[in-house]
């Protein structure tokens, strides 16, 4: 108890998990990370680092002597340092530190002025990872939403079906009625047609006939006028002309 | 005159032309202009013939008896009705139908189910940003690097890089 102060205040969660199994037996059957608070995402990662002073140096530590020694403090305590290892011969000035040197000024000069540069174009590979990655993603959803869209338009077009079944049985119920109507009117148009003609034919006899006798008077009459008779008849002509000829020049 | 007169129904055909899928159009043009050609046909035709004027002819023609005779066969002639073989049939295809499209509208729905779920975890995902390799093999498996079979990197065959 006196080794494990923080017993009392482990969360409930931990206590509740079960005891570690008997040594000896390999461990990766003690679950871990399984309660609520674990399975929380994981905050995204800070987009910028910690702050640093001329590169290399935490911001933390000035911070931390601030206190005690004011600004300077931190830049005494390095510089006395520096000269207590240099005088003391603690470092070596040896040909590795020329080497060291040169080199860290090439590299400071390249960061500085390629550094913003690089920076971007690692960035732009990123983003445009993450552009197709997004795009993928939208271009699914909107796909699954057309495609469920277009199964909801079959469901009703479907509905329709009962306009085909009607459309069909009315079409059938027309066809007999024109069938049977028309039969009807081929029996009356039959019947009407051969009463027409005994009609017809009766009244083509008729007229025959009267034409027949007309005719035949008239020419018996013809032949019964004696020329005594056409003499008379002409004569009788004249005088009726003459009469109508003074009438006539009277009235002009 | 009883069995004829079946009403037709009333068929909406602004309606049903709606729901007809582009690829059956030809079909149902077909079908409309045959049910217009026989709707003019039926409406060409009177639906009783006019009666024949028997007095008329009983005074004209001259044949003793022809004009009873033909009276008398005439309103003893019954037309027969055409017989209806393909309602039946009609109807018979109508229960098909209602069958397959149950079975259409239910395979419809599951589909339909399908991509609500998907739609849900594409849009419960967490943002590309802040996942790891590990949540982007979970969401997508199909990115996952098969470890087993590959065991050296990149974990899948040159081709597929």
């Amino acid at each position: 108890r006196a080794l494990c102060p923080l017993v009392p205040s482990a969360p409930a969660a931990l206590r509740a998990l079960p005891p570690p199994v008997a040594v000896g037996v390999l461990h990766t059957t003690r679950p871990l990370h399984t309660t609520q608070q674990s399975l929380a995402p994981v905050p995204p990662l800070p987009e910028k680092g910690g702050e640093v002073r001329h590169g290399v140096i935490p911001e933390e530590f000035f911070q931390f002597l601030y206190p005690k020694t004011g600004v300077t403090g931190p830049y005494m305590l390095g510089t006395g340092l520096l000269l207590y290892l240099l005088s003391k011969e603690i470092y070596v000035v040896n040909h590795e530190t020329v080497a060291a040197a040169c080199i860290l000024t090439v590299i400071v000069y390249g960061v500085k002025k390629f550094g913003a540069d690089v920076a971007a174009f690692a960035d732009k590979l990123n983003e445009e990872k993450m552009a197709t990655a997004l795009a993928m993603k939208n271009g699914a959803i909107q796909t699954l939403q057309t495609a469920i869209e277009e199964e909801k338009k079959e469901q009703w077009r479907v509905e329709g079906r009962n306009y085909l079944f009607d459309a069909k049985r009315n079409n059938i119920a027309m066809l007999l009625e024109a069938n049977y109507r028309e039969r009807l009117l081929m029996v009356y148009n039959e019947v009407k047609k051969r009463l027409d003609y005994q009609v017809a034919m009766q009244t083509l006899k008729r007229q025959k006939e009267q034409d027949y006798m007309i005719q035949w008077v008239e020419k018996n009459v013809v032949q019964s006028i004696t020329p005594q008779q056409q003499k008379e008849s002409i004569a009788k002509c004249i005088l009726d002309l003459k009469a109508l000829s003074k009438t006539a020049h009277a009235a002009v | 005159m009883a069995g004829r007169k079946a009403a037709l129904k009333a068929v909406d055909w602004a309606a049903f032309a709606e729901r007809v899928p582009p690829s059956q159009r030809a079909m149902f043009n077909a079908l409309k202009t045959r049910n217009d050609a026989l709707t003019t046909r039926l409406a060409a035709l009177p639906e009783k013939p006019p009666a024949i004027d028997w007095a008329f002819y009983k005074a004209n023609v001259a044949k003793a008896g022809m004009v009873d005779e033909f009276q008398k066969k005439f309103s003893a002639l019954k037309v027969p009705e055409p017989v209806d073989t393909q309602t039946a049939k009609i109807d018979a295809q109508e229960k098909e139908a209602a069958k397959s499209i149950a079975e259409y509208i239910q395979a419809s729905k599951a589909r339909i189910a399908q991509y609500e779920q998907q739609l849900q975890k594409l849009k419960n995902m967490i943002p590309f940003e802040q996942m790891t390799l590990e949540d982007l093999s979970e969401a997508f498996p199909e990115t996952k690097l098969n470890k087993e079979k590959y065991p050296y990197w990149p974990h899948k065959p040159i081709a597929d890089l």
